[in-house]
């Protein structure tokens, strides 16, 4: 369950594989704003161009299915909140639902899609981009930052850590409320005071193990030598001239996305 | 300790809350008829069990966890434009709710629980006005709606939260050791 909420980069050797950690969350990141501006003619658009972005991803469709499994659900709940609960021109009546209206069939599309395409998104940098280069880039994307004291170097690392306990955490949650169940708790009926005491014990044993292992961590990291303050990678981050060709091509795709609102 | 850089254990602490907060959009607290996460919930442990400083911290990780692509955000959103949208202002709220948080709780030598409670309602109130601002300009609702739509839902799951944050952080502090 956990590794399809968070999925980790596929080893396969693909063209956006290949592609500079910083160029890909930049790309991300006007893609995600480009998701929130799109009309309907857009929306076509940034499907196709996101449908080419998987196909250069080396993207197996099981990949695809994966990101949006989870989501599914949430996003068809909403298309029909805004179908059913959005005022407008009537289409069409069921029995004891409110009117769907031709409003809330387009705003619940949209929305629906619009949710799609971020995670889409999303997933598609993470399938590609191992962590230790998400992490790297991002010490490098935050420094402006640094003029507002803001310590980028640390949050850079830090998200690191966050990153590869994220997943622990939900995984050990999942655990313990499968162990609840095992022992026959949580059955149907149950009082609420009863519940909520559980959730709030759960939590606590969250936070203990999380506390413990950041003690760990801290101890490990000092063991090695980590030291604050200006580091240097091992991997270092070099554009190419393959990077500069896919700037070129997400900086013309949004050019080619504002020419279509001025003109459509 | 607020002078003195934080240690390297007080990063890990807060990169452990960065990441609890993220496991949290994916917890539930069933609460009849809507269950809801447990993200605030975090929020507010973060500010209360860390300090301003690296309660903002580790809220500041959680959202760039969101921005690299890690579905982590509400309803499993994740992604820039998320902090730009109607809702990225409750993304923004969680960095200075947990600042404010942890510096009023720093404020006592040893807060007891209805002071915790007070310091976590000032910070929900920091989450709550920057995340209505945000959805009222950018949703273009009148003040009335927004409120309508971005406050009253969550009141009770929120009073609910705090309570629980505030036991649980009696529980827990002894083993914080900043």
């Amino acid at each position: 369950m956990t590794d399809r909420l968070f999925p980790a980069a596929a080893p396969v050797v693909s063209p956006l594989r290949n592609v500079d950690p910083r160029v890909k969350i930049a790309a991300a990141v006007s893609l995600s704003i480009l998701v929130f501006q799109a009309g309907p003619g857009q929306i076509v658009l940034l499907s196709l161009f996101l449908a080419l972005l998987i196909v250069l991803s080396g993207g197996r469709r099981r990949d695809v299915v994966r990101i949006l499994k989870p989501i599914a659900l949430f996003a068809v709940l909403l298309f029909f909140l805004h179908a059913l609960f959005t005022p407008g021109r009537e289409v069409l009546r069921l029995p004891l639902l409110p009117a769907v209206t031709h409003e809330g069939l387009a705003q619940g599309g949209t929305v629906a899609w619009q949710f799609a395409a971020l995670v889409v998104t999303g997933g598609l940098l993470t399938l590609t981009t191992l962590p230790s280069e998400l992490v790297a880039a991002l010490d490098k994307l935050l420094r402006p930052l640094r003029i507002f004291r803001v310590p980028t170097q640390d949050l850079a690392v830090m998200a690191a850590m966050a990153l590869r306990f994220a997943p622990t955490f939900l995984e050990e949650y999942q655990r313990m409320k499968t162990a609840r169940l095992a022992r026959g708790g949580g059955a149907p009926g149950e009082r609420l005071s009863r519940k909520l005491r559980t959730t709030g014990r759960m939590a606590i044993a969250l936070i203990l193990g999380a506390l413990r292992r950041a003690e760990e961590l801290a101890a490990a990291m000092e063991a090695r030598g980590y030291a604050r303050g200006p580091r240097t990678s091992m991997r270092e981050l070099r554009l190419t001239r393959g990077d500069y060709a896919a700037v070129a091509v997400m900086a013309s795709f949004t050019g080619l996305f504002f020419a279509c609102r001025l003109f459509m | 300790m607020k002078q003195n850089p934080p240690s390297l254990r007080g990063l890990a602490y807060a990169s452990m809350f960065g990441a609890l907060t993220a496991a949290g959009a994916f917890m539930m607290i069933p609460l009849p008829p809507v269950p809801i996460t447990m993200q605030t919930f975090f929020v507010s442990l973060a500010g209360a069990l860390l300090g301003g400083y690296l309660g903002a911290m580790s809220q500041a990780v959680y959202i760039l966890l969101g921005v690299i692509g890690l579905p982590v955000f509400a309803g499993g959103k994740a992604g820039f434009g998320v902090l730009l949208g109607p809702t990225g202002g409750y993304l923004v709220g969680f960095v200075v709710g947990a600042y404010v948080i942890g510096r009023l709780t720093a404020a006592r030598e040893r807060p007891g629980f209805w002071w915790l409670i007070a310091a976590m309602t000032v910070g929900h109130v920091f989450i709550y006005a920057l995340g209505i601002g945000q959805l009222a300009v950018v949703a273009k609702l009148n003040l009335t709606k927004a409120l309508a739509i971005g406050l009253l839902p969550t009141i009770p799951g929120g009073m609910l939260k705090i309570v629980m944050a505030a036991l649980v952080c009696l529980k827990v502090r002894e083993h914080v050791k900043l």
